[in-house]
């Protein structure tokens, strides 16, 4: 059912807005250039108005979610090539056809640490792809493997490197054409003038060589993100000034929040006091000392790791347990009474920098309710929901016993999956619009401000919020239609329906 | 002259709203033959407005042959701000009707030549054989679109400067700003809204009250260009309680009288059309 004059109305209806509020309003899109339009330009200029008029009853319209960290699903693993391209395309084909019935419209496929000489070929397969009928596929983000062996998690110890050589190192792994500014790099896929492209590698700032590499990886337009690290407060802050603007799945495979320390998860609270350069305490240095200890990973370990591969384990999850850090504190110097205070209640201080994005897995396992409140209170503006979801990922799929890969079995119990005969969790199977309406309940924010955290918040984090994840005209016409309790009613693409609920 | 006093804002809207339903339907309009409405901005119509949404939505009532002419603009505001009379108009009302594009007029406050596109809306409404129907509202100062107080009663389409009143009126639309509300507005003129042939004006709040009273109570003055009203054969106020607070009783009174009596007239006359019997309702006088 098409509009003769190719606009439609969406009237009836709450549009979440870019601040998380939700208000009664009409939306109009141009179906046939599958964006949002100005409405009152299309009426006064344009003279025209939508034929189309779908009345959504009450229900949100929102921008369609944007899963920024995702592995794979409905039995495909990103990580997964076997030497056929085809069957490689035709798995990322499946996945975004089938995910918009989560209400995912766009995600960037992740891949796990490989063997090094994969990663020039998948990385060019994940260039950008756009259908008229599937989700949209935004490049790639790749996890490893310059991360940390004591936070590696599932991602297989034998195949983690150090980046000695700096920007080269990750030019031999990733294939420099894949490390290319993104100008060129978008330039060398199929894409159209409009595409939106984007690539994001987590990394663990404190492995040799890749802290100096920061600042041109995001001169190259690649979004770095801190992961699966055991950075120091000092070397995390670092980190986000050279130009990090994320943390991969914020809580998991990195320090737990030690006040004397707070590592990457303190980023949240950035102090506007240890922020800035003008700071008599120059940035945390002066304060602590480094711990050391948690480098020291005995070579028994590392070796016995080695030699079992990759675990049927979550990647996010640790499965080395990292020693407790007791930092030593020494007294600040330096005359804090020189500063000006702010006078005027509500007014926060300027930060010298921004604090970065963080991803939060929101199926009540990977990080506990309290945390999530926790983490969204101390920095609204910068929470991204994420999935990080397993091949597994479906939610057609049956709870109980299911066939996995090398004869192992695993047991799904809701979100929860089990390996067969253990109560080793297999990795997270929660799909995005579930996320929503748990950290809607997690936090207490309204569904408005949920929905922001799956839209507006990862587009701005990569740069691409001016076509996705918003309702702004000239947005792509990627939409997902809620009913007022989150569930997906139906979800659109470049102003098509390309999936509605079957009533039943 | 005809009051017609409800007991909120609300019920002014809805009587409105179903006032010009009537006429619209009544007048069965066709694309060669619209129907031509003026319309105007401001908080007072709103809830009109709201109400004439509800029968569009419902069936009842539909801008498909309504042709609208607005009663003003400012100069030098671009079109897309957010106090703009075209965001008002399209944000309160046009975004909701089935009005074609094509058939909405309002006067464009960036213009190269604003005198000339005063002149071709004045022309343009006269092409479309004047308005049928006008509807107003006013400023706590009396005007009637911004024909602020000392216009002339038989002024045109054209460039007027807003009144300080206006401005300081206008500023909590603009941040609280008054350096920020726009100095000149272009407005059709008292004698553009005569020419129609109707008027309804409405009129809600205690603040609203003076003007009412100066408008109708006294004589035809240029300070409260309402009063021009006073003139017009065919012209229909329709205010709330809080707004009759300056009112005489005995005026009051009397209006109340009159619609009491029109209603009785208007029942007669229904049942003369259906007897076959053709005879448009009119005023009163």
């Amino acid at each position: 059912m098409t509009s003769p004059n190719g606009l439609i109305c969406f009237t009836n209806c709450l549009l979440p807005q870019e601040d998380g509020a939700l208000v009664q309003k009409d939306l109009w899109i141009d179906e046939r250039r599958g964006v949002i339009l100005d409405s009152q330009r299309t009426f006064f200029l344009r003279k025209e108005r939508p034929d189309r008029i779908i009345d959504l009853g009450g229900n949100i319209l929102s921008p369609g979610f944007i899963d920024i960290q995702i592995n794979g699903a409905y039995d495909f693993d990103f990580s997964v090539y076997e030497g056929d391209d085809e069957a490689y395309k035709a798995g990322l084909r499946t996945v975004a056809e089938k995910i918009v019935e989560t209400g995912v419209t766009s995600l960037l496929p992740t891949i796990i640490t490989q063997e090094r000489s994969l990663y020039p070929k998948i990385l060019h397969l994940l260039r950008p792809y756009a259908s008229a009928n599937s989700a949209t596929l935004l490049g790639w983000h790749a996890e490893g493997p310059f991360i940390q062996f004591a936070k590696r998690g599932a991602h297989a110890p034998q195949f983690l490197l150090a980046a000695q050589d700096e920007i080269r190192s990750f030019e031999d792994v990733y294939g420099a054409e894949n490390l290319a500014v993104t100008e060129d790099w978008l330039m060398g896929g199929e894409g159209h003038d409009d595409t939106v492209g984007v690539r994001v590698i987590t990394a663990a700032p404190e492995v040799d060589g890749v802290q100096s590499t920061i600042e041109e990886l995001v001169r190259r337009g690649i979004v770095f993100s801190i992961g699966h690290s055991i950075a120091s407060t000092e070397v995390a802050t670092a980190a986000v000034q050279f130009g990090a603007r994320l943390i991969t799945h914020l809580f998991n495979a990195m320090p737990q929040l030690h006040h004397r320390d707070p590592s990457i998860i303190g980023l949240l609270g950035a102090s506007p006091h240890l922020s800035s350069p003008s700071s008599p305490t120059s940035p945390v240095s002066a304060t602590f000392t480094r711990t050391s200890t948690l480098h020291r990973v005995s070579s028994v370990t590392k070796r016995a790791a080695a030699a079992k591969g990759p675990q049927a384990t979550s990647e996010a999850f640790d499965d080395v347990q990292t020693p407790p850090q007791t930092p030593v504190l020494r007294a600040q110097d330096g005359d804090v009474d020189a500063f000006e205070l702010g006078l005027q209640k509500g007014k926060v201080a300027d930060l010298s920098f921004e604090r970065p994005f963080y991803e939060l897995i929101v199926d009540g396992i990977h990080s506990h309710p309290n945390s999530v409140r926790l983490a969204y209170s101390s920095y609204p503006e910068g929470c991204v929901l994420i999935t990080d979801a397993m091949k597994i990922l479906d939610p057609n799929l049956k709870d109980g016993v299911h066939e996995w890969r090398d004869g192992k079995r695993f047991v799904k119990s809701g979100d929860k999956l089990y390996l067969e005969g253990t109560d080793t969790l297999a990795g997270s199977v929660v799909t995005l619009d579930k996320c929503v309406r748990n950290f809607s309940r997690f936090t207490g924010c309204s569904l408005g401000e949920a929905i922001k955290c799956a839209t507006f918040n990862p587009a701005k984090c990569l740069g691409i919020e001016h076509k996705k994840g918003t309702l702004r005209p000239g947005a792509d016409a990627d939409l997902v239609v809620l009913d007022r309790k989150g569930k997906v009613l139906s979800t659109w693409v470049g102003g098509h329906e390309v999936w509605q609920k079957q009533s039943s | 002259m005809r009051l017609i006093i409800r007991d909120d804002p609300a019920a002014v809207g809805e009587y409105i709203g179903n006032y010009i339903a009537k006429r619209i339907n009544a007048f069965n309009p066709t694309p060669e033959k619209p129907f031509v409405l003026g319309l105007p901005t401001g908080s007072s119509p709103i809830p009109t407005y709201k109400h004439l949404i509800g029968l569009v939505k419902a069936g009842k009532l539909s801008f498909k042959n309504v042709v609208t002419f607005n009663m003003d603009e400012y100069v030098g505001l671009p079109e897309d701000h957010p106090e703009s009379y075209h965001t008002f108009m399209f944000r309160e009302f046009f975004s909701h009707i089935d009005i074609p594009p094509s058939q909405v007029n309002i006067l464009n406050g960036n213009a190269k030549d604003l005198i000339k596109e005063c002149r071709e809306y004045e022309d343009k409404i006269k092409k479309h054989g004047g308005i049928e129907l006008f509807l107003g509202g006013i400023g706590e100062d009396g005007h009637i679109a911004f024909n602020e107080p000392g216009s002339s009663l038989a002024s045109r389409t054209r460039i007027k400067t807003l009144a300080y009143d206006t401005i300081l009126a206008n500023a909590r639309f603009f941040n609280n700003n008054v350096a920020a509300v726009p100095r000149m507005a272009l407005t059709v003129g008292v004698a553009t809204v005569l020419d129609s042939r109707e008027v309804v004006v409405v009129v809600t709040g205690q603040r609203k009250a003076l003007a009412l009273s100066k408008a109708i109570e006294e004589g035809v003055n240029h300070l409260w260009t309402l009063s021009a009203l006073q003139l017009h054969p065919w012209a229909l106020i329709v205010v709330d309680e809080d707004a009759t607070a300056e009112l005489h009783v005995k005026t009051v009174k009397y209006f109340k009288s009159i619609e009491r009596v029109q209603d009785e007239v208007e029942a007669t006359h229904a049942a003369l059309a259906k007897q076959g019997v053709d005879e448009p309702v009119g005023s009163m006088e």
